[in-house]
């Protein structure tokens, strides 16, 4: 089938310029990177928001229990100040308002308004068990050698049986954002194919369009258009992530992050290609916006399927299930990008997976072109698969 | 030249072309007419090659109708075929261009379309924000801007009211001073009975009359009567007078050609003060009842 490139680029221009137009697409488009960045931002910024912790005091403490404090506090990453209150009523009042985080007791009661934080919690009773050190020391009489060869902790080594690594741990996080943007870019975009195709069916705008170009330059022109506009916002939205990870801190960016970038481009053309050419051909089905639903719900459970699937891939990305899914067509996109993140891909099963996909969407144009075809002109009720088939066909 | 040859189409149970015949003289303004269903639209369609007939076949000029000769035709779908929120300089470019314009041409094509159509300041309006009748005159400018040799509109004054009725009509004839062939249906015989210069009638995807209007109309054998006496509709008693069943209020009748005239305006005379008279060829719609009548009771 010989496409003539002229009138495909000319309704590839038009889906991409008038959709990209619209202020709804725009707003939509603003929302998305939002949310990336703000999925990239906000944990760190709650995370790194409250790192003072505030202990109140009833009774006697030494300074060595102050010095303790701060010490076991550093080890946690925080900073803790104290407060000393005149007795357990004044203490509890302060617990009570939000003044102190926890009330120290004497040297043996930790209290607290509603339950106990472990980590602050630990950071007491370290320094209080530290206070506690210091003072028999000093009662014993020890020379200052002495109590350091007392204190000095032994060195324990730890080693971990199947390490995380926090690099792994951020892989795991641009993996789960390339799912979410892979797949709802696909959703989005085959949705738009779909109303679009059903716009021109319903107010015969086709009719107009097939008297000057074939189906198949329609559809293609289609299908091009609005994948240009999704790649473009796909990398708008990765771009927006890459800058807001960078100001986040460039600590938290794995070094496999603009590989990843590489591959979320690359996944999204070949499962947008894939899905596309479906979501259209459906589209054609449907006269009316209400049917839009009805004939993309296959479809888009489809997606969903590969969707979720490639969350258990993320678990173990080089198990069977994964290795398997990673070559059919509908689900590679999704698992491959996974695996590509936190997984161990070689360079044949990228090359095995790219080559079936391709095969498939080749497959995919002249089925999905032909029920196109066979649709699109056939005003009324849905139309069936096997009509719509025949009817191209004849 | 147009030539629709032995057309057939069936969609399932229904036959809906059934070896429709006619052809279209260069420079005429032609209308297809026939109740709905009768197989108007299938025909366009197969023009155009968005239905595919079962038999028959369609010829311009002599050789079989393919993507190259429909480069030369421009096609007006039934009601809408726009996109209503794209805008309307935009969109005529774009059909042009899709048409085989170049982006210059199509866009100088779009600035003369609305120019001409007294829409040059709607240019950048949207579609939808127009009045209808002014949406089916770009979208007659849609089906034209690439300069088609040969024009098919579907139903292109239906919803319009009477001077969109008149505004279209009066650009169809401009039109084919200029030299395009118009092809255009509508199910309203009476209202375009004025517009064309050739018929096609169709019923039941058969070609049931079609010729020059005049001429059909004058070499008929009936004649359409009207007679108002003392301000009341009057219908003589003679042989051979059929009542046309359609016009409330104004009843009017067919007779023979041959009927003696002065016979019947003495008989009204007799009947009281004769305020109106008129003895003309049938319209249309009486030709095209006449037709299917005859068939049926055939």
């Amino acid at each position: 089938m010989r496409v003539p490139t002229a009138k495909v680029l000319l309704v590839a221009r038009r889906e991409l310029f008038q959709r990209a137009r619209s202020r709804a697409f725009r707003i939509g488009t603003a929302i998305v990177a939002l949310a990336a960045v703000g999925f990239v931002v906000l944990p760190s910024a709650l995370a790194g928001a409250p790192s003072t912790r505030r202990v109140g005091v009833v009774g006697e403490h030494s300074a060595s229990f102050r010095a303790a404090l701060s010490t076991a506090a550093a080890a946690f990453d925080t900073e803790v100040t104290t407060t000393v209150y005149a007795d357990v009523r004044a203490g509890q009042r302060a617990l009570r308002s939000g003044d102190a985080d926890v009330l120290l007791v004497g040297s043996d009661e930790l209290v607290w308004k509603q339950g106990a934080d472990p980590e602050l919690s630990a950071i007491v009773a370290s320094a209080v068990q530290a206070a506690e050190q210091q003072r028999v020391i000093h009662d014993l009489g020890l020379s200052p050698e002495e109590a350091a060869a007392l204190l000095q902790p032994t060195p324990i080594r730890s080693r971990a049986l199947e390490p995380v690594s926090e690099d792994e741990a951020a892989r795991m996080g641009l993996a789960t954002i390339a799912l979410v943007l892979l797949f709802s870019s696909i959703s989005v975009f085959g949705g738009f194919l779909v109303t679009g195709v059903i716009e021109e069916k319903a107010n015969r705008v086709v009719e107009v369009l097939l008297s000057r170009a074939r189906p198949d330059e329609l559809l293609a022109g289609k299908v091009l258009g609005m994948g240009l506009l999704g790649l473009g916002q796909v990398l708008l939205v990765g771009a927006c992530v890459l800058a807001a990870l960078l100001a986040v801190g460039t600590a938290d960016l794995p070094e496999a992050t603009p590989g990843m970038v590489g591959w979320v481009v690359l996944w999204f053309v070949l499962g947008y290609a894939f899905y596309s050419v479906v979501y259209a051909a459906t589209g054609a089905l449907a006269s009316r916006q209400e049917d839009a639903q009805s004939v993309s719900v296959p479809v888009t459970m489809l997606s969903l399927g590969a969707y979720f699937l490639s969350f258990v891939a993320m678990e173990s990305p080089d198990g069977l299930l994964a290795r398997v899914c990673s070559f059919l067509p509908p689900t590679a996109p999704f698992v491959m990008a996974v695996r590509a993140a936190v997984g161990t891909v070689t360079l044949w099963e990228v090359g095995m997976a790219v080559l079936l996909m391709a095969l498939s969407i080749y497959g995919l144009i002249k089925l999905g072109g032909r029920i196109y075809a066979g649709a699109i002109l056939r005003i009324g009720p849905k139309v069936r698969l096997r009509d719509a088939w025949r009817a191209a066909g004849s | 030249m147009l030539e629709v040859q032995d057309l057939t189409k069936r969609y399932g149970e229904v036959l809906a072309l059934d070896g429709c015949n006619f052809s279209v003289s260069r420079g005429r303004i032609v209308g297809f007419l026939g109740p709905n269903g009768a197989g108007k639209t299938t025909t366009m369609r197969c023009i155009f090659g968005l239905a595919r007939p079962d038999a028959g076949g369609v010829l311009w000029r002599g050789r079989e109708v393919g993507r190259e000769e429909r480069r030369r035709f421009g096609y007006m779908p039934e009601e809408r075929g726009l996109y209503p929120r794209m805008r309307v300089h935009e969109q005529l470019a774009y059909f042009a261009e899709l048409s085989g314009l170049g982006g210059p041409a199509a866009a100088a094509a779009a600035d003369r379309w609305l120019e001409r159509l007294g829409l040059a300041d709607r240019a950048r309006s949207r579609v939808e924000e127009l009045s209808h009748g002014n949406q089916q005159r770009v979208q007659l400018a849609v089906a034209m801007a690439h300069g088609p040799e040969l024009l098919v509109l579907d139903e292109p004054f239906s919803g319009l009211d009477p001077i969109g009725v008149e505004s279209v009509a009066g650009l169809l004839a401009e039109l084919v001073s200029e030299g395009v062939t118009v092809l255009f249906s509508s199910h309203q015989l009476d209202l375009v009975e004025d517009v064309c210069q050739d018929v096609v009638i169709i019923d039941h995807g058969r070609v049931v009359l079609s010729g020059d209007v005049l001429e059909l109309r004058a070499s008929s054998s009936r004649r359409s009567l009207r007679v108002t006496v003392d301000g009341a509709p009057w219908i003589p008693s003679i042989g051979g007078v059929s009542v046309v069943p359609r016009e409330e209020g104004r009843p009017r009748v067919l007779v023979d050609a041959s009927t003696d005239l002065d016979e019947i305006l003495r008989l009204a005379q007799q009947a009281g003060q004769v305020t109106q008279f008129s003895f003309e060829p049938p319209s249309l719609s009486d030709l095209f009842f006449e037709t299917v009548t005859r068939k049926g009771s055939r």
